[in-house]
Formats: structure tokens, sequence, C-alpha cells
């Protein structure tokens, strides 16, 4: 039975990320999760702000042929369940974590998320060394997200440009929406290993010619995965 | 890259870490290694309780490690845990503040678990870092049952509200 009362949710949430719970408690609280958002709210909360406790348990070496043991069974094993927040369309939140985090959850992205993309771009601003930006593209076009919760300045927008290697000028590939969330359908032919990507400040509807008009904010190279 | 180059990678750039957890649960190598072996098959089998929106995947990655540890522990049981007094109150070692200072998420931890009484940290801390049961913390602190279960709830609710505010 899992209790409405808050407190007591969150110390069942709490004890069941601590690993206190006997088995049969545990399984009702992984039955009750997928249909219980305050739950679910609850063991998330646990886990992101126990986790740092992990790191008083200290860093070893696995056995050197562990991953061959890992690559070896991974065939046997159906991928399942994967794809159920690829589709979101808010901007995603773990960039605070900083850049192990963020690739971290790139990685995870990545290998979890059927098709692969083909290409990725990170887009940094100047100066930093965090990207802002993650863009893949594959064969069902590209997508670019933020990872940093950046707004344009008031009543401006981003847009979004590719520019192919040699002397073409930049094409503009599209506005990118309030949500920080830019999804293209049809590959641009223009986007290849090389190319670079760019994000400018623009009006509210982009540029009003085929150049860019204000100021580059965000660059990155797409590079193969 | 296909998702099979990262998932080598993400076993590249965690499983030192990842290791160190379940060694540090289960006691035992060979173990530590097959916990972390059928963990790296659960992320890559099921992702559908990772939710990018609600957490970074550390995180979740360690979830899956500390609960793949535990259940080798019952399984398997565990090396007889270091019999160090202080076992449990290491959030308080100068070396371990700082480890865990960085973040703004750690310091946000580190001075909530400060405010609670030595015995509930002392629970907290033994059943996430050392995935100690009920029990085996009221064996370490030599306290009954009922109340090791009272210090970890009182300890939740106090560490919630702190963390929270």
């Amino acid at each position: 039975m899992i209790p409405e009362d808050r407190d007591a949710l969150n110390v069942l949430a709490g004890e069941y990320v601590l690993g206190l719970l006997d088995p049969a408690e545990a399984r009702e609280i992984e039955a009750a999760r997928a249909s219980n958002a305050a739950l679910r709210s609850a063991i998330y909360f646990w886990q992101q702000r126990l986790h740092p406790l992990a790191a008083l348990a200290p860093p070893a070496e696995p056995p050197s042929d562990l991953w061959s043991g890992i690559a070896a069974r991974l065939d046997s094993v159906p991928q399942t369940g994967a794809a159920r927040w690829w589709n979101r369309t808010s901007p995603w939140r773990w960039a605070t974590a900083g850049m192990a985090a963020l690739a971290v959850a790139l990685l995870l992205y990545i290998a979890l998320s059927p098709p692969s993309p083909s290409y990725i771009a990170m887009l940094y601003a100047p100066q930093e060394k965090q990207a802002s930006w993650i863009a893949t593209v594959g064969h069902d076009g590209l997508t670019i997200r933020t990872v940093a919760a950046i707004n344009p300045p008031p009543g401006r927008a981003f847009e979004l440009w590719a520019i192919a290697p040699g002397a073409t000028p930049p094409q503009a590939l599209g506005v990118i929406p309030p949500d920080g969330v830019l999804r293209l359908g049809a590959l641009p032919s223009d986007v290849r290993p090389g190319t670079r990507l760019a994000i400018t400040v623009e009006p509210p509807g982009g540029s009003p010619t085929e150049r860019a008009t204000g100021p580059v904010v965000f660059v990155g190279d797409v590079t193969k995965m | 890259m296909g998702s099979r180059t990262a998932l080598k990678r993400l076993y590249e750039l965690e499983s030192r870490r990842l290791y160190g957890i379940a060694l540090r649960i289960v006691g035992r190598p060979e173990i530590a290694a097959d916990v972390l072996q059928d963990a790296f098959l659960q992320v890559w089998q099921n992702a559908k309780n990772f939710d990018p929106e609600r957490g970074a995947g550390g995180a979740w990655l360690t979830g899956i490690v500390r609960f793949r540890a535990l259940d080798a522990v019952r399984k398997f049981g565990r090396e007889i845990p270091s019999e160090d007094p202080t076992l449990g109150d290491e959030v308080f070692e100068p070396d371990v503040i700082e480890r865990l200072d960085a973040e703004a998420e750690a310091r946000a931890l580190t001075r909530c678990l400060r405010r609670l009484d030595d015995r509930q940290r002392r629970c907290v801390v033994l059943a996430f870092v050392d995935g100690f049961s009920h029990a085996e913390i009221a064996e370490r602190l030599a306290a009954p049952l009922g109340s090791v279960k009272s210090w970890v709830r009182r300890g939740l609710l106090a560490l919630r509200s702190c963390l929270e505010a």
C-alpha cells in the first residue's frame, strides 16, 4: 500500500532508495511507480539528492576482461522500453551537473535511443567549457536541444545555421522555438562531418535576409559518432 | 557511433566509479564484477526508468549498481564489514568533505547531513554507501532494531525538509 500522506510517501521513497525495504516492499514500489507520479517524483528526489554520497566509495579498477564479458552478452539481451523519453520536447536539465555528468547523459542518450544518430555536434558559447546545445543528426533528420536552459534576449530568437566546409555561405536551418528544441525532419544536405553549426541572435521570425544579422553566440562542429 | 560503442564509452567513463560502489557494498571483487556486468546489461536492456528530465544519468547508474549489489548481498552474503567503529562517520573526514564539496548538490547534502543527529546521519550513510540493512545498522550501532527504523524515518524527514529549504 503506497501512502498518500506526503511525509509517509517521502520516507517510504527514501527507504526504497537507501535499499532498506525488504524485497516484497521494494517490488510493490516498483510496480506502483509507473502509475504514481508523486511516488516517482519522491524517488527521483532521493536518487538525485543522496547521490553525492556515492563518492564515498573509492573508485576501483574492475577486472580487465569485464567489458568483453558484457559485450559478449549484449546480443542475447533485447533492448526494450528505451524510447519513451526520446521524443519529449522539453529541454534537458542535466547540464548543470557538470561536464562529466553531461558526457554520461549524452552517452546514455546515444546508447539507449534507437536509431542511433550518425553525427553529433556540441555547441559552445565562446570561452565556455560546457556545451550549451547538443545536435544529433540521423536518417530521421536533425534535432538540436539546449542542455543549459538558455533563453535568447527579450524580443529576440535563436536561429540555427549550417556552414559547410569551404567558402560556402551559411545556410539558415531554422529558428529555435522557445522550448529550446528544434527538429528538422529532412536531413539538410549541408550537414555532414566538418560542417560548423552556429546559433545567432535574430528578430523573432529569424533573420529577415539570407544572412545572419545578429551576433554568433554558440558554435560547434559536426562530427561522426 | 552505434549504441554499442556508446555503451562501451559509458563503461570506460563510469566503470571505475561504479565498480568502487559495488565493491564497497559486496566486499568481494568477483561478486562486484558480476554486479557491474549485470548492471550494464540492465542499462542496455531496459532504459524505461531513466528519465533525463528528472535527473542526471550518473545518479541513475549509481542506483542500478547499488540495487544489483544489494541483491547480491542478499543472495551471497557479504564479507564481514570492517570493524572500524567510525564507519558511517566519514562524511566528516576532511578529505571526504573536500571531495563532496565540489558541487552545489553535494554542498547542500553535506550541510543538511551535518544537521542530523549522529545516529540518524550514520543510518543514512551506512545504508546508502555500505548497503547495510536495518538489522546490520542495528548491530553496528548496538541499538534496538526499532530505534534504527525510527532514526532512519526521522533522519529522512529532517533531510528532506532541509534539502528543500
